[in-house]
Parts: C-alpha cells; sequence; structure tokens
C-alpha cells in the first residue's frame, strides 16, 4: 500500500492535492503563527500545489470511464463498513478544478487584500483549512465522510465570517450563520441516518445505482432525499434558510468570494449533482426542490433590487444562482446545473474580487457612494466587474449566457411552464440589478474630485503609495484569469458536456440548441433589463431611483427581506428561547445542578452519618450494635 | 360457692399468685424504663426486682430469690438512688425526650425481642435425661466450693477491684475537678 | 406457668425493655438501671432452664448467683463512673460525655 501511493501518480496527486492545505493549516496554527509572511507564503504554496494535482488530474483523466476509487477501512461496525478515501469521477475532477483554482486566486488576491491585517496569519490558516476540507469533501467517496468534510467546511466558514470577531455585526454574522446551516445539517444528517438503516450503505456509487429503489420503499426514498436536501437548502441558501448568506459578507471580501459565492455555497448544489440519480429516483422530491429553487432565486433577486451595498447586491445575486443551479438539477438537466455551478463560480468570484478592490480603496460598500468618489477610475476592476455583470445576467458571448441557457433548455423541457416563466423572470430581474450597480459606479450623478489613486486607502500612509501600488496589482492580476475565464469558458460547453455526462446524455443537456425562440426570449429580456437599468441609473440625468424604490411597502419588503428574519428573530425568542432555553436551563439548575449538589449532599451527610459512628455517641453504637446482631439472627433464623 | 371453693385450691392459687408476679414485673420493667423521673424508674426496677424474686420463688429457688431482694433491691436500688442524690438535684427540669431516638430505640427493642421470641419458639427444648431433683442449699454450697470455686474465687476479686475502683474513679474524679 | 415458654417469653421481654430503656434514657442512671432489668431478664432465663432442662439443678442457681455478684460490682463502678462524669460535665446526660481523652 505504501509503495503504490509513489507507482501511481493519480493517488499521489489526489493525496498531495487534499492533504497539504491540511498540513499547511497545521503549521501556520502550531508554528509560524507569529511569522505572516511566512504563514502566506507556506499557505500559497500549498494551494499551488493542489491546484497543480487538481489540474494534472483533470487533464490526466480527461476521458475517465469509471469512476476511481482509493478506500481504506475506517469503521467496521456489524454489516456496516465505513470506508474514507478518494473518489475520482468526472464531476468531482470538476469541482476540485474549481476549488482549487478559485482557493489559488482568491489566496493570491488576499496577499494584497489583507496586507498589513492583525490577523494576517490566522487568515491563511483558515483558508488552508477551508482549501483542505472542500477538496477532501469534493472527493469523498461516501456520503458519511462528505458529511464530516461538510460541517468542516462549515467551520472553515463560521471562522472566516466571524474573521474580525472584535466587530459584534461579524462575529453575530458568523454565529447565524453557523446555526442555520446547521438547521439544514440536522436534517441531512436525520436523512442520512434514514439512508443507513434502511440501505445500509453510503457510498455514493452505490446510493446512485438501481439498487436503492429495490432495497427502499418510494415514500422513503422520498423523505430521505427532502431530509438530504435539508443540508443543500442550508449550505447553498436555499429557501426558507437563506438569511444567513447576505450576512455573511461581515467576513473579509476574498473569503465571500472564495466561500460564499464560489464553492463553499456551491458545496450543497454539488452534493444536489453528486447522488443525483438518488434524488431523481423520487419525482415528487424533485418537484419540491424545484420549487424551493425557484422561490429562492425570485426572493433572492427581489432583495438585490433595492441593496445600496455592493457586496450585498453579490450576496443576493449568488442565492438567486444557487436557486437557478437547483432549479436547473432539480428540472432534470444535471449538466445544467454543474455548468452553471461552474461558470458562476468563475464570475462571481471575479465580481467579489473587482468589489474587493473597490471596497479596498474606498473603504466603503455603498456602491453610490463608490461611484461618487470616482470608482471608475480604477480600469482593471471596473471592466473585469462589467464584463462579470454581463455574464451574471446572461449576455452572450460570455460563459453565463451558455450555462443560463442550458437550464433554460432545462426549464423548457418541463411539463409546467410556470417554471421556465419563473427563470425568465429571474434572468430579467439580474440583469437589471447587476447594471443598477455598474451604472452606478459608472455613471454617478457627480464625481467628487479626490484623488483617490494617490490617497489610496485610509490605512495606508502617503509614504507607501509605491507599496500600494504593488498590492493593487497583486489583486488586480487574479481578476484578469477569471476575467479570461468568464469570456472563454463558455466555448468549452461542448466539450465539458462530453466530458460530464458522456456522448449518450447529450439529450437533456443542451436544450438551449433546440429551442432557438428560447434563446432569443432569454437574451432579450436580459438585454431589456439591461436597458431598464441604463435607463434608470445610467443615462444622462437618470434619476438614480429604482422602479421598485418608487413604491415605499415594496422597498420596505424587499429590503427587509421579505421579513425572513423577522420571523426567525420570533421564531428565536419564542420557540428557542421562550420554550426550550427555558426547559434546558431548568434542566441545567434542577437536574445537573441539583444532581451534583444532591452528590455533594449525599457526600457531606455520608460523611456526618460516618463520623457519627465515632462521635462516641454510646447509645448509637450500641443501638447500631443491638440492631444488626438482630437482623443477622432473624435472617438465619428464616 | 363451688367457683370461690375452687378459687381457693391450691394450683389455682398459685396460678393467680404467678399471674400477679408477672404483672408486677411488667409494671414495675415499665415504670423502670418510661417515666422521665429517675426516681420513678428507681422504684419501678425495685418493684420490677422483687417481682423476679417471685418469679426464682416459682422455680423453685427461695434461696436466689432471697438473694435477688438482698442484693438488687437492698444493694443495688439502695446504691443508685444514693448516685441520684449525689449526681443530680432533682427539683431541676428533666431532661426533653427526642422521638426519632425513642422510636429507633423501640424499633430496636422490637427487633430484638422478636429475634428473641423467634428464637425461643423455633427451638426444640430438650429436657436432658437424667435429671437429680437435688435443690437444696446444702448442695449449692457445696458445689460453689467444690466444682465452682475458682468462678466463686474470680468474682469475690472483681467485687473487690470493682469497690477499689469505684472508690478510686470518685475520689480521682474529685481530686482532678477540685 | 409450669411452661418453659411462659418464662422465656417472659425474660425476653424484660431484656427487650431494658434494651429500649438503654437506648432511649438520656441519664446515665437511667441505662444503668435498664441494664439492670437485661440482667435480670438472663436471671430469669438461667433459672427456667435450670428448673425445667438442666441434668443438675444447681448450676443454674449458681449462675444466677454469679451475675448478681457481677452486677453488683457493675453497678458500683457505674456509679462511681457517674458521679465523676457529673462531676466533670455537671451533668449526666449520656449525650454530653463525647469526649475521649487520655
Amino acid at each position: 500500500m505504501t509503495s503504490s501511493w509513489f507507482q501511481d501518480p493519480t493517488l499521489l496527486a489526489a493525496m498531495l492535492g487534499a492533504l497539504l492545505p491540511f498540513v499547511s493549516f497545521a503549521v501556520i496554527m502550531v508554528f509560524t503563527r507569529p511569522y505572516p509572511k511566512l504563514s502566506a507564503t507556506i499557505s500559497v504554496a500549498a494551494v499551488s500545489v493542489s491546484l497543480i494535482c487538481a489540474l494534472s488530474l483533470l487533464s490526466r483523466h480527461w476521458h475517465l470511464e469509471q469512476p476511481i476509487q482509493y478506500t481504506a477501512k475506517w469503521l467496521v461496525s456489524g454489516k456496516l463498513y465505513l470506508p474514507f478515501g478518494f473518489m475520482l469521477d468526472q464531476l468531482s475532477l470538476l469541482m476540485l478544478t474549481i476549488v482549487a483554482v478559485i482557493s489559488f486566486l482568491v489566496q493570491v488576491y488576499s496577499l494584497g487584500y489583507m496586507a498589513g491585517d492583525p490577523g494576517f496569519a490566522r487568515y491563511y490558516a483558515f483558508q488552508s483549512l477551508f482549501a483542505w476540507a472542500m477538496m477532501t469533501m469534493t472527493i469523498a467517496p461516501n456520503m458519511l465522510q462528505f458529511y464530516v468534510f461538510w460541517e468542516l467546511v462549515g467551520l472553515a466558514s463560521y471562522l472566516l465570517i466571524g474573521f474580525y470577531f472584535e466587530k459584534f455585526s461579524a462575529s453575530e454574522a458568523g454565529k447565524k450563520a453557523f446555526v442555520m446551516t446547521r438547521f439544514g445539517d440536522i436534517a441531512f444528517f436525520l436523512g442520512l441516518l434514514l439512508v443507513l438503516l434502511h440501505f445500509g450503505n453510503l457510498n455514493i456509487v452505490d446510493l446512485n445505482s438501481v439498487d436503492v429503489t429495490a432495497r427502499m420503499s418510494p415514500a422513503l426514498i422520498t423523505l430521505s432525499a427532502i431530509l438530504i436536501f435539508g443540508g443543500v437548502a442550508g449550505k447553498s441558501a436555499q429557501f426558507p434558510l437563506l438569511t444567513w448568506l447576505p450576512d455573511a459578507m461581515e467576513g473579509p471580501t476574498p473569503v465571500s468570494a472564495l466561500l460564499h459565492s464560489a464553492t463553499m455555497v456551491a458545496a450543497g448544489v454539488y452534493m444536489f449533482a453528486r447522488i443525483f440519480p438518488f434524488f431523481s429516483k423520487s419525482a415528487t422530491a424533485m418537484t419540491l426542490f424545484l420549487a424551493i429553487g425557484t422561490i429562492t432565486m425570485l426572493l433572492a433577486s427581489t432583495m438585490a433590487l433595492v441593496t445600496r451595498d455592493i457586496k450585498q447586491v453579490w450576496a443576493y445575486s449568488t442565492i438567486s444562482q444557487l436557486g437557478f443551479m437547483v432549479m436547473g438539477l432539480a428540472a432534470g438537466s444535471y449538466f445544467a446545473g454543474i455548468f452553471h455551478l461552474t461558470t458562476h463560480a468563475g464570475f462571481k468570484a471575479l465580481l467579489f474580487l473587482c468589489s474587493g478592490v473597490f471596497i479596498h480603496e474606498y473603504e466603503t460598500n455603498d456602491f453610490f457612494e463608490i461611484g461618487k468618489y470616482g470608482g471608475r477610475g480604477l480600469k482593471v476592476p471596473i471592466v473585469c466587474m462589467t464584463l462579470a455583470a454581463a455574464a451574471l445576467s446572461g449576455l452572450p458571448p460570455l460563459s453565463g449566457f451558455f450555462s443560463k441557457e442550458a437550464i433554460m433548455g432545462g426549464l423548457a423541457g418541463l411539463h409546467n411552464p410556470i417554471w421556465l416563466w419563473a427563470g425568465l423572470l429571474g434572468a430579467f430581474l439580474t440583469a437589471y440589478y447587476s447594471f443598477r450597480l455598474i451604472f452606478a459606479i459608472l455613471f454617478p450623478k457627480k464625481i467628487e474630485e479626490v484623488h483617490h489613486e494617490e490617497h489610496g486607502g485610509h490605512g495606508h500612509g502617503h509614504g507607501e503609495d509605491h507599496h500600494h501600488a504593488g498590492i493593487y496589482w497583486v489583486m488586480a492580476w487574479p481578476l484578469i484569469i477569471l476575467a479570461t475565464v468568464t469570456l472563454v469558458l463558455g466555448f468549452f460547453h461542448t466539450p465539458l458536456e462530453n466530458f460530464l455526462v458522456g456522448h449518450h446524455g447529450g439529450a437533456e443537456g443542451h436544450g438551449g440548441g433546440h429551442h432557438a425562440w428560447l434563446l432569443y426570449v432569454a437574451v432579450g429580456l436580459a438585454l431589456s433589463g439591461v436597458g431598464l437599468a441604463w435607463l434608470e441609473f445610467g443615462r444622462k440625468g437618470a434619476s438614480q431611483v429604482g422602479f421598485v424604490e418608487r413604491i415605499e411597502p415594496v422597498k420596505t419588503l424587499f429590503a427587509e427581506r421579505w421579513y425572513i428574519d423577522h420571523f426567525y428573530r420570533l421564531f428565536l425568542d419564542y420557540v428557542i428561547y421562550g420554550i426550550f432555553s427555558n426547559l434546558f436551563t431548568r434542566n441545567d439548575r434542577r437536574v445537573i445542578d441539583g444532581g451534583i449538589d444532591g452528590i455533594c449532599r449525599a457526600t457531606v451527610g455520608g460523611g456526618r452519618v460516618l463520623s457519627f459512628l465515632q462521635s462516641g455517641m454510646l447509645q448509637y453504637n450500641l443501638m447500631v450494635m443491638f440492631a444488626v446482631l438482630a437482623l443477622v439472627a432473624l435472617y438465619f433464623f428464616f | 360457692m363451688n367457683s370461690v371453693q375452687s378459687l381457693i385450691q391450691p394450683h389455682v392459687l398459685a396460678q393467680i399468685g404467678f399471674a400477679g408476679v408477672v404483672a408486677l414485673i411488667l409494671a414495675g420493667a415499665l415504670i423502670a424504663v418510661f417515666p422521665r423521673s429517675i426516681l420513678y424508674n428507681v422504684l419501678g426496677l425495685i418493684v420490677c426486682l422483687t417481682g423476679v424474686a417471685g418469679i426464682f420463688v416459682y422455680l423453685g429457688s427461695p434461696f436466689i430469690a432471697l438473694m435477688e431482694l438482698l442484693i438488687y433491691v437492698g444493694a443495688i436500688c439502695i446504691s443508685i438512688i444514693f448516685a441520684i442524690m449525689l449526681s443530680r438535684p432533682l427539683h431541676l427540669s428533666l431532661p426533653k425526650r427526642r422521638l426519632p431516638k425513642v422510636g429507633l430505640a423501640l424499633g430496636v427493642g422490637t427487633a430484638v425481642f422478636i429475634m428473641l421470641s423467634a428464637i425461643i419458639s423455633r427451638t426444640e427444648w430438650q429436657p436432658a435425661a437424667m435429671r437429680s431433683s437435688d435443690w437444696s442449699v446444702t448442695t449449692l454450697g457445696t458445689y460453689l466450693l467444690t466444682r465452682y470455686d475458682l468462678v466463686f474465687e474470680v468474682i469475690s476479686l472483681v467485687l473487690l477491684v470493682a469497690i477499689l475502683g469505684a472508690i478510686i474513679i470518685s475520689g480521682y474524679a474529685r481530686r482532678s475537678t477540685s | 406457668m409450669n411452661s418453659l415458654y411462659t418464662y422465656l417469653f417472659l425474660a425476653a421481654l424484660l431484656f427487650s425493655l431494658g434494651i429500649f430503656g438503654v437506648f432511649q434514657r438520656r441519664s446515665l442512671i437511667g441505662m444503668l438501671i435498664a441494664i439492670e432489668l437485661m440482667l435480670n431478664g438472663a436471671s430469669i432465663n438461667f433459672m427456667a432452664f435450670n428448673r425445667f432442662l438442666a441434668p443438675d439443678p444447681i448450676v443454674g442457681q449458681i449462675y444466677t448467683l454469679f451475675i448478681m455478684g457481677i452486677a453488683a460490682a457493675e453497678a458500683a463502678i457505674a456509679l462511681s463512673i457517674i458521679v465523676a462524669v457529673f462531676r466533670r460535665l455537671r451533668s449526666i446526660n449520656i449525650e454530653r460525655a463525647q469526649e475521649l481523652r487520655g
């Protein structure tokens, strides 16, 4: 076994890629935390190796026929056999590559963005932790390992959201994200248990085989699918667990780019795709997922219409795009969902990283302010962001166009046209809110003549200008790479499809080609969204007031996130604090504290009783003697 | 008339006497144990011991009955009364009873009684095969000075030591306190 | 009257009452009185066995005599101890007599 590690390049690459970030995390946490530069170097080096491994794996196994599995025994309990190890198939290879690429770019970008932060080393440790957890999760061969690393990813997310833990809102957001995703994960775990109990196996390959229908009744499959989907809803911020993601933007912007748009939140969708055949065995569950995806997409889109925070806009758009992916998958077009995941990872990371440059530069999150300060002066980010926004809106020939078309094609294949119309409405809204932001930065009402280029961020003094320029380019390079990816990825549509679903599975995949009218309608809607945004925000003398903002109650409704948080607040106050906390407190006081006190009291009392024997109370001593004598005699005589 | 006649028949008289003696013992014992006044207890003890002496008569040993009266009633009870007079002014308030203690004592006492009665009723009491009928005081004296003379001597020694000890203890206590 | 059991039960009763008294009394003299009761219970037992069972009806009587002797010695010692305790503690309450000191 040990020798084969080095003889088999695939295994070696997988192990290196998955484990090096963990080594880096451990090394940084244990040894090099006081040295920020060294820590960052270690982490970036580790993730570079991971990237190289992932790319080599992808190229090596481009024509993969069978999934490659390497497993070792982990747990054996009765008939239950739980291995851990790696499983490489098309899906996991693709996801591994996405994760590695985005992680690498974000870590490089963070060299600039986080420069001078007191928690620099800690930041890189957490980044490494995340990279390790996410990659290992991606190539997990069974659902239990998947679940373990799924939770580790959640932990990394929590740590990174609450990275500025001295800020109250950040630590609160971290907690909220953790707790809300946990709700989903409870359901996920219950679902896994259900499967384990009735199917007796958690291997992904077995789970996806036709065996499942033979061993589990349809109702059971539906139930467990819905439960497992709870995990998806939590991680990918689907309705009703969607409100944690906007708050998670409290973390550093590169973190938002990496975790909360491109990779971690996509983990939910990835999981959906991972056991897609299992899910698709229950039509009821699939319809439910479709509805959830649609609701999520529309809700998040409407929320994005009114916010003024640049990161919030992208956060909402992330949620709505995730909803899109879920819709695509639930509509049955496996490839469309994953393709959208891939392209979305690219352009959404790009959007966040660009926003990061603006935020870093102007130290405000409000994009109207950024526009006012002359945000368009930053050439690279604004060009890249426009490009990415166009991709997000689904304008040809960018990557988003192809993936969205694929999903639309999938939706069009359904009997009920309502899903398609909802999807088209979502596309329109997406185009509108994306370009609302872009135009607000590009064509602000009036530009305050402040020389921010020279001034730089407030955190940097004038003497550091040269250094500052270096930082700018460190941050700019990943943008350019991602922009290139966004530009060209769409043209890899067919090769990717062939890679993922094989040549035979094309029928459901590229629906876009079969519905020419749909293509025009979708692009037309996207363009009209852009046009509306231009009318309201872009043209000279535009009011810069969106059509939604003119209707006060609707605006409030959207800005308050449809009152979902209020509902949770009430729920929390009345159910959790009112009932459970009370119960648990009582349990704590009465049972646990009382128990301990009881033990103490019993000990003291016992001591007192025992000391009584030695207290010289003659009569009691005698009494005990005679009582024992009497009892012993009675015992022997009867 | 017939019933009176039958009442004064010897064995009926003996029965009545026996019942009286038992009643005397029990009443005396109860008085000796229950009242809180120590003087009543001593008087109860005297009554009880007198009853025990009566029992000894019924058991065919008037000599032991006499000794009982002599030693117990005449010596021990009197010395107890002396001790009472030496120790504690009688007009002071009596110590209170504590109910749990009384309850416990009652429980243990009952348990012991149950145990004893169980043993008594469960045992098959076998009289010795050969029983001599020699109850005389002469034989008693002979036995004491022949077969049991060692015990007799030891008892005398014990008594001597006890008396000496009593003197020393009370005398020593007086010295140490004063 | 002519049954062994009557005497034995009488003795057991006396003994139990003595035990009860020993446990329940708080004064040393009360306990001494109760102990006398117990001793008498034992004496009655000896005499009863002597009367009904023993091969030689003298032995029981001798034992009873010895018991009386022991009781006398015990009473003498106990009373002197009581007097000493009283002098020391100004009380003959047994519950106060808890100190062990050489």
